[in-house]
């Protein structure tokens, strides 16, 4: 995922930024977890990926 | 409701459907129809674009004929996994896994939002279609192509419990109450089903 579209994302459910917390990578986040600023939800970017689908459609991933 | 407007049915019909959609899809969804869907855009001055659905990126190729970038959004991790291949996870491709009726996306951030072979899984596309509305910029276009109702008595009977089909009066009803202008349809199809696909764009009010 480019940093540069921090910009343009915004949490699913109530629309609010979302910070970038543990990221590995600059420019191209590898992997980190997006945080909305107002409820908390956490979505993870995985292999470069940003999962931003609301917790109730998420699949079970294996440990 | 049709089988599949169920998000979870959806993504566990798409799991196994992945491994042959894009030998599937070409009959209903050609390269022909495509570039007829993309000659209805404007591409001028760098326009950012969305393609909602991208499901394993035919749609997506075709954008990238007319721009440097597209950032995509598909609920299956199954159908990306094919875009992936096309692409790569790191190429030309912003990917995202995200559901098109709650899009992770600020408001007014999109020129053109694209979006062809999905609107038949929304469970609620008017919802849909605002949610659209809502990260394209004032004036930015909205281009949709879904599967038009079909003639025969039969065939309906399938697309009933199947899917949502709609026709031009369905789709002028659904865009207008999401609050788009300037809406218009183009029926679409390969010679022998020459009206099988329905394209719709729109704008957003300025």
């Amino acid at each position: 995922m480019k940093e540069s579209l921090l910009d343009v994302l915004c949490c699913p459910l109530d629309k609010h930024d979302l910070e970038l917390e543990d990221a590995v990578g600059d420019d191209d986040v590898e992997s980190g977890t997006l945080v909305c600023t107002e409820c908390g939800e956490r979505y993870p970017i995985e292999d470069g990926i940003p999962n931003l689908l609301p917790p109730d459609m998420r699949e079970e991933t294996p440990a | 409701m049709g089988i599949l407007e169920n998000k979870a049915r959806a993504r566990f019909f798409y799991k196994y459907l992945s491994r042959v959609y894009d030998r599937v899809n070409p009959f209903i969804w050609n390269e022909e129809m495509r570039t007829e869907a993309l000659d209805l855009l404007d591409f001028d001055d760098e326009p950012r674009v969305l393609d909602v659905g991208c499901g394993t990126g035919f749609g997506t190729e075709g954008l990238l004929e007319h721009v440097d970038r597209v950032v995509a959004l598909d609920q299956s991790p199954h159908q990306l996994q094919q875009a992936y291949g096309k692409f790569g996870k790191r190429g030309p491709v912003d990917f995202h896994l995200g559901d098109a009726e709650r899009l992770p996306f600020a408001s007014n951030t999109f020129d053109i939002v694209w979006s062809s072979g999905s609107i038949e899984y929304w469970p609620q596309p008017v919802r849909t279609l605002r949610e659209i509305r809502r990260v394209l910029v004032p004036g930015g276009q909205v281009l949709v192509v879904g599967p038009n109702y079909p003639d025969h008595t039969i065939t309906q009977k399938l697309a009933d419990a199947i899917m949502l089909f709609y026709d031009e009066a369905d789709a002028d009803r659904m865009f207008t109450k999401a609050g788009f202008e300037d809406v218009e349809h183009v029926l679409m199809g390969p010679s022998y089903d020459p009206e099988v696909a329905i394209t719709t764009v729109g704008r957003a009010p300025e």
